[in-house]
């Protein structure tokens, strides 16, 4: 079916990584070796640029989605709808180049460093699009009704929006919360262009693979990624399918 | 009773103050000598990982900061960056003097400081001012750079696919058309494009290394000529690609830089690397001093005892062994004079790799120039060839 | 005490937008005002000259633009054709545990460096490489094909894989966002599928391909590594050009190609405001205040 062979087609490019980390491929390949995973910690700019990228991360993957809260409600409540939604689905149509170039010069002009604050701010600006869009969909699903009541019942706003609304559009906060993560790890271009003297782990990679090519530990490191995610899915599966059976 | 308490109570107060007063003036010392210089290089000045014979002796830490080799890279990293706050040295291809200088981004440097400098006889022979390579490490007169590696380029091929070649004549040969790669930089495909076309007389050209907006432009409607008649497989553009091109033997003649050929042979992939009779494309890396807008002493000097340590003989034996490239003359006397550091067979290693590059030195070429008077008309024709 | 709350209420609700408004439109504003400035030997100065523009139309650039426009339209096309059935098959066909797992199958590719993952195809692409071995053993071709690599076919290729997961998520948003009744009552109306689909699903689906598109076109519309990766000899898109005006500390000429490829995106973005009602793209997402 065209699912699984698109499946199949994404994957593939895939397999070359973790058949290099284990030393397979090579005209000179000799038995399969797990050296290179050993050799992860023993790098430390590597090291420090995996400090970076998961500090970056969590910032991203908290402040994204709360702000992203705050635009959907800001889209339902103020008087500016249609002006909310330029601005936040505007970073989605600036090019990655266009975009690390502009929060550059930005920076430059009004003599902020960079730290792994103007990091975070241009990702965050990324992904606040996606963000956005993810947490209104679930708000779609948010029956006002129950705000309804609880002001019937005599809350105020603010209450209305922590006690009812808030636990159940938890799952679209959260699935905000991990797109943020996922695109805040990917992210390379605008992140090289701000980033001054730090590295993330995506910056990394490329300025090695452009002056010194990749090495098996970098494979490694992304084959073990992936392999981290698929445990992660399945173990997700097998939990909420015996929650579902019980 | 209360008298038994008072007693201890006050020699604990007595004797706590002795040992924070005692762990305060340990740890001081500690504090300043903990400094750290930050370091940015471009992946080739790292002895991996290990900065110990320079910390040990000044106490003081290299943090290593990855950046890349592009101009536009550095450059956005310095201005935009910030990092004339943040780096105290930065390690790339040398000739980057007139946008670092013309920005503010450097100081010169005085060789006074590093005692190493004067027993570099490289400098003196092929760097000093009245040198052709003067121009990477020096503007308008003064020093700015300390040539920590120095290299020659030409091009590699597949004896088993090509036989042996000796020009870059190869790299045209209608023979090995579809299986030749170009590196996607002006200043050393295109240079060394110049150097064939000087030497086989195809092209009037005064000096490959400073070439003139109609110069270039003959070059690149060279290039383009070749490009439409399917001569070349690909432009690579990192090094990863240049020793996948040569592993799987997707081309058999290719532009690119000695340690590729390394890489490969580490691969089992047996590539020569070329000693073309047109000569090499020469150059050096260079680190610089970062103007810092608060210079420390202490931070200054720390500074210099680097550069003076990356003259060394253990770094430059370090960075030859892992890079394949010729650092300093000290370099092979110390891995031979040191078989704790360095194994019988590194030393050889060492030795032979210097005595290769000082042969390409002594047979010369050109000076790569990474700032062309006219690099404007340079991109720019180099932006015809790639759209043709 | 009531206006307090008031003004910290819109002080909240404001934050994202003051936000984007400083982040967002200033740099942007900045890179603008920028590629009207000169260039001054190493650095550039406020000015107010056109160079920039004229540089860019009147070069070789031009063409550059004119081949991002027509690749990012046909590598935007041919992954919507691919990722709508998809996203038609997990929104309306199959069983909600395979849609979870379709959908988080689909992400984790991205987890691994684009880098990585693009640099991946020219090991599986080149002359000697699986997929030609796979044609020479079926006995399909009998020499190499070295068009796999290097050419158009890579680009697309790598342009398709790296974008068509991302537009499989709005558009799956969208289908499973109409409301089943719609659908079940064009069928009790006696409508063949086809007619089912062509007038009922794709018109209310139609937002979430606009989505799609934008996120399809615009992220190849700024690449950079697919194309210097697999694109072979000169293969340029915008984000190549840019950088390497950037490289000779041309940063106006940069700022106005920058600028010229933001106007091109916010033309679509206009479009997609002028076409699309908010409530249309957002469905049930939206309530407005009354």
């Amino acid at each position: 079916m065209l699912t699984g062979t698109l499946l199949f087609l994404l994957y593939l490019p895939l397999i070359p990584p973790l058949l290099f980390s284990v030393g397979l491929a090579e005209p000179g390949a000799q038995a399969i070796t797990f050296a290179a995973y050993g050799q992860l910690w023993g790098n430390p700019v590597l090291v420090t640029a995996m400090g970076t990228t998961i500090e970056v991360a969590v910032i991203v993957g908290v402040a994204a989605p709360a702000l992203g809260l705050l635009a959907a409600l800001a889209v339902r409540e103020l008087a500016i709808p249609r002006l909310v939604m330029l601005l936040v689905l505007l970073p989605l149509f600036i090019p990655g180049v266009s975009m690390g170039l502009a929060s550059a010069f930005f920076f430059r002009e009004l003599g902020i460093a960079p730290s792994l604050l103007t990091v975070a701010v241009v990702q965050i600006v990324w992904a606040l699009p996606f963000a956005t869009l993810v947490i209104m969909t679930v708000m779609s699903t948010f029956d006002p009704v129950l705000l309804e009541a609880a002001y019937v019942a005599g809350a105020n706003r603010l209450r209305g929006f922590i006690d009812v609304e808030l636990p159940l559009i938890r799952p679209g906060v959260i699935g905000a919360a991990l797109f943020s993560l996922i695109l805040s790890f990917n992210e390379t271009i605008r992140t090289s262009l701000v980033q001054g003297p730090l590295n993330t782990v995506q910056t990394y990679i490329w300025s090695t693979y452009k002056q010194t090519g990749l090495s098996a530990t970098i494979y490694a490191l992304m084959t073990s990624l992936i392999l981290l995610t698929l445990a992660l899915i399945a173990g997700i599966l097998v939990i909420g399918r015996s929650r579902r059976t019980t | 009773m209360a008298r038994s308490f008072e007693i201890p109570r006050r020699r604990l107060l007595v004797a706590a103050a002795a040992a924070g007063g005692g762990l305060v003036s340990t740890v001081e010392p500690a504090l300043s000598a903990g400094k750290t210089l930050n370091f940015a290089d471009i992946g080739v000045g790292d002895p991996g990982g290990d900065w110990s014979p320079f910390t040990k002796p000044t106490g003081w830490k290299v943090n290593l900061i990855a950046i890349g080799n592009a101009p536009s890279a550095i450059l956005n990293v310095m201005l935009a960056g910030g990092g004339t706050s943040t780096y105290d040295i930065i390690n790339i291809v040398g000739g980057m003097q007139p946008p670092l200088v013309s920005n503010h981004l450097i100081d010169p440097i005085d060789p006074a400081e590093m005692p190493n400098w004067a027993k570099d006889i490289y400098i003196s022979e092929y760097l000093a001012e009245g040198k052709p390579g003067f121009q990477f490490i020096g503007y308008r007169g003064q020093l700015y750079g300390v040539p920590t590696v120095l290299q020659g380029d030409a091009f590699a091929y597949l004896p088993e696919k090509t036989g042996p070649l000796d020009s870059y004549a190869a790299l045209f040969d209608p023979k090995w058309r579809g299986y030749v790669a170009l590196e996607d930089n002006y200043t050393t495909a295109g240079q060394k494009t110049a150097l064939y076309l000087k030497s086989a007389g195809l092209a009037d050209i005064s000096d490959p290394a400073n070439m003139s907006p109609a110069e270039i432009k003959a070059v690149v409607d060279f290039l383009i000529e070749q490009k439409k008649k399917g001569q070349f497989r690909v432009l690579w553009s990192s090094f990863e690609q240049a020793v996948d091109l040569i592993v799987r033997k997707e081309v058999y003649v290719i532009d690119c830089w000695e340690p590729m050929v390394f890489a490969a042979a580490a691969k089992g992939v047996n590539a020569v690397y070329a000693d073309p009779k047109e000569g090499y494309l020469l150059w050096a890396m260079a680190a610089y001093l970062v103007k810092k807008r608060k210079a420390s002493e202490a931070g200054t000097k720390a500074s210099y005892a680097l550069l003076n340590f990356m003259l060394g003989g253990w770094y430059g034996a370090k960075i030859t062994l892992l890079r394949g490239y010729m650092t300093n003359p000290l370099a092979p006397i110390y891995a031979a004079s040191h078989p704790d550091e360095f194994t019988t067979a590194e030393a050889k290693k060492i030795a032979e790799i210097t005595a290769n590059v000082k042969h390409k030195f002594d047979q010369g070429g050109t000076w790569q120039n990474r700032w062309p008077t006219h690099v404007d008309a340079y991109e720019s024709e180099w932006q015809r060839f790639e759209a043709a | 005490m009531r206006r307090a709350r008031a003004a910290a209420r819109y002080g909240l609700l404001g934050l994202p937008v003051v936000f984007l408004l400083f982040f967002l439109v200033c740099p942007l504003l900045l890179t603008f005002a920028i590629s009207f400035w000169r260039r001054t030997g190493f650095t550039f100065t406020p000015a107010l000259t056109l160079h920039s523009y004229l540089a860019f139309f009147s070069g070789v650039r031009l063409l550059v633009f004119e081949r991002s426009l027509l690749i990012s339209a046909e590598a935007t096309l041919i992954s919507l054709l691919l990722a709508y059935p998809v996203a038609y098959f997990l929104a309306l066909r199959a069983a909600p545990g395979t849609v979870r797992v379709c959908l988080s199958l689909f992400t984790v590719p991205f987890l691994i460096n684009y880098i990585i993952r693009t640099f991946a195809w020219t090991y599986l692409l080149d002359r000697a490489g699986p997929i030609n071995g796979m044609l020479r053993w079926l006995g399909l071709v009998h020499h190499p094909l070295s068009w796999l690599l290097y050419g158009d076919f890579a680009v697309f290729i790598g342009l398709i894989s790296a974008y068509m997961p991302f537009m499989v998520f709005p558009l799956w948003l969208s289908l499973s966002g109409i409301d089943r009744r719609l659908i079940e009552a064009s069928w009790v109306l006696g409508a063949r599928p086809a007619r089912t689909f062509f007038g009922v699903i794709l018109p209310l689906s139609l937002p979430g391909v606009f989505a799609a598109t934008i996120f399809g076109f615009v992220g190849c519309f700024g690449e950079s590594a697919v194309p210097s990766i697999l694109g072979g000899v000169g293969y340029q898109l915008m984000g190549n050009t840019i950088t390497s005006a950037m490289d000779v500390l041309d940063y106006p000429l940069a700022a106005a190609m920058s600028s010229v490829v933001v106007f091109a995106m916010l033309a679509l973005l206009t479009a997609w405001f002028l076409t699309f009602d908010l409530r249309d793209l957002l469905g049930k997402i939206v309530e407005w205040r009354h």
